[in-house]
């Protein structure tokens, strides 16, 4: 290919990236309709065309590729295996769970990890099997967007990733921190076993998407417009995980306060 | 003239009662709690009942749901600012398509019931008239689910459920957003959001 080509698809790529750019803002509605103002605040989406371009793209790629591979994997993997590799993956992550417990100042969570940790890595052999939830201690996730959400950070506008799905800007550098810190994976690239920590990676991906496949069908079936119901969904997800983590020990999950004056009917 | 102050101060009594309907009868924490317990029970037999056709068994469920669940109310919150601004017309048909969507949208879900049993862990306050049920699904496998119930009791006394909170995550809340969007990506009309209730009724029928 000459230069000249490779020049030319530059170009055509710079401009697609900032006609993507300059149509991503939305616009706010007007001043004299405060309803809709405080309507567009509280979806807090002003990027909303472009994450809207980023989910179609998503959803294709997860229509046609994600997903039959998710179920794929639920029709030739029985489900004892596949809570098998779910249980082993988890194990790996017990680095990450450990370093954002104590970051989040919950420091019997960080035993409770400590211990899950040695107890399914021995008598779980290597992991595989998760002995520590029947005995009585169940597992918890804790990543570092929470941490920072702990920390005072607010979560930023809405952010569809490429691939990734639902975030923002807090979430989504917590997510690409952990992907650079992870031991296990520094260990890896370290020792020229890049091809365990991508196995890692796609293994991880699929699992995690069959364990979706309901839920996310299910979503997709009954909701009007699919963006908004998943923006929705993730948002108050989030902040429930967020409050379990500000509120360890708490069994009962705080309820999102709606305000209660429902409109008569005319 | 005593007989006949303690005659005014009764019907005054009786006037007061009549005016603030329910309040005389509030519901207990006890009574919410079984309200949601009678609720599972009725749905998961509803499920479990082999001998019923496929219509009977839709027929039986819808009857549960629209006396369990306050859909006007609950319809009125997801439509918000939309609700003033829709013709009664508009009102009256929303309310009929969105009580059609959530049936066929439980009804599908139930399809997968795996033996599922939901256990109530108590009930607390919620405002004057409500109840927030705790509960939790548990599954023959996987840790259990924990949802919450909102409940309103009406003008009559009776409870009905305005929202389910399930892992922290509201349905009303989610339909709202979901709905105004629909409403806003077709100009902010309520007809074209009827419209597409409409179809997503059409698509949810022919996958059933």
């Amino acid at each position: 290919m000459s230069l000249k080509a490779l020049q030319e698809i530059g170009v055509r790529v710079i401009l697609a990236v900032a006609a993507v750019l300059l149509a991503g803002c939305a616009t706010p509605p007007p001043d004299d309709d405060p309803e809709a103002k405080a309507e567009f605040e509280q979806i807090n989406d002003p990027l909303e065309p472009a994450n809207r371009a980023i989910f179609e793209f998503n959803d294709t790629l997860d229509t046609y590729f994600l997903r039959p591979v998710a179920q794929g994997y639920r029709s030739v993997v029985p489900k004892f295996g596949r809570d098998r590799i779910a249980d082993f993956l988890d194990n790996l992550q017990t680095p990450l769970y450990f370093a954002n417990d104590l970051m989040q100042g919950n420091v019997s969570l960080a035993g409770v990890t400590v211990e899950r940790f040695m107890l399914n890595t021995t008598f779980g052999v290597a992991g595989i099997m998760d002995v520590a939830t029947p005995l009585g201690i169940p597992g918890h996730k804790s990543d570092l967007g929470q941490t920072f959400a702990v920390w005072g950070i607010g979560e930023g506008p809405y952010l569809v990733l490429p691939l990734m799905g639902p975030s923002n800007p807090r979430d989504a550098v917590g997510l690409g921190v952990e992907a650079v810190v992870d031991p296990l994976d520094y260990y890896l690239a370290n020792n020229r076993m890049n091809w365990v920590l991508w196995t890692r990676f796609g293994i991880s991906g699929i699992s995690q998407r069959e364990a979706y496949l309901d839920a996310l069908d299910d979503i997709k079936r009954t909701s009007l417009d699919y963006y908004s119901a998943m923006r929705s969904l993730y948002r108050q997800r989030r902040s429930a995980q967020i409050n379990e983590a500000e509120n360890p020990g708490t069994t009962t999950v705080p309820t999102p306060d709606i305000h209660i004056d429902i409109p008569k009917i005319k | 003239m005593i007989r006949r102050t303690f005659l005014h101060a009764f019907a005054l009594c009786l006037l007061v009662a009549m005016a603030v309907p329910g309040s005389a009868r509030a519901a207990t924490a006890d009574q919410a709690q079984s309200f949601i317990q009678a609720l599972a029970h009725n749905a998961i037999s509803t499920v479990a009942n082999k001998q019923l056709s496929d219509v009977q068994r839709n027929d039986n469920f819808r009857r549960l749901f629209v006396s369990a669940f306050d859909i006007p109310g609950i319809g009125r919150f997801v439509l918000s600012r939309y609700w003033r601004t829709a013709t009664p017309d508009q009102q009256k048909e929303f309310l009929k398509l969105f009580e059609d969507i959530n049936v066929l949208t439980w009804a599908q879900r139930f399809k997968d019931y795996n033996g599922e049993t939901l256990q109530t862990l108590g009930a607390t306050k919620d405002g004057d008239r409500g109840w927030i049920v705790d509960s939790r699904i548990m599954r023959k496998q996987g840790p259990p689910i924990p949802v919450q119930w909102r409940l309103r009791q009406d003008d009559d006394g009776n409870l009905r459920i305005i929202d389910i909170i399930v892992e922290g995550v509201s349905m009303a809340i989610t339909y709202r957003s979901d709905y105004a969007s629909a409403i806003q990506s077709n100009g902010g009309r309520v007809d074209s959001l009827l419209a597409a209730m409409r179809r997503k009724i059409d698509q949810l029928k022919a996958a059933g």
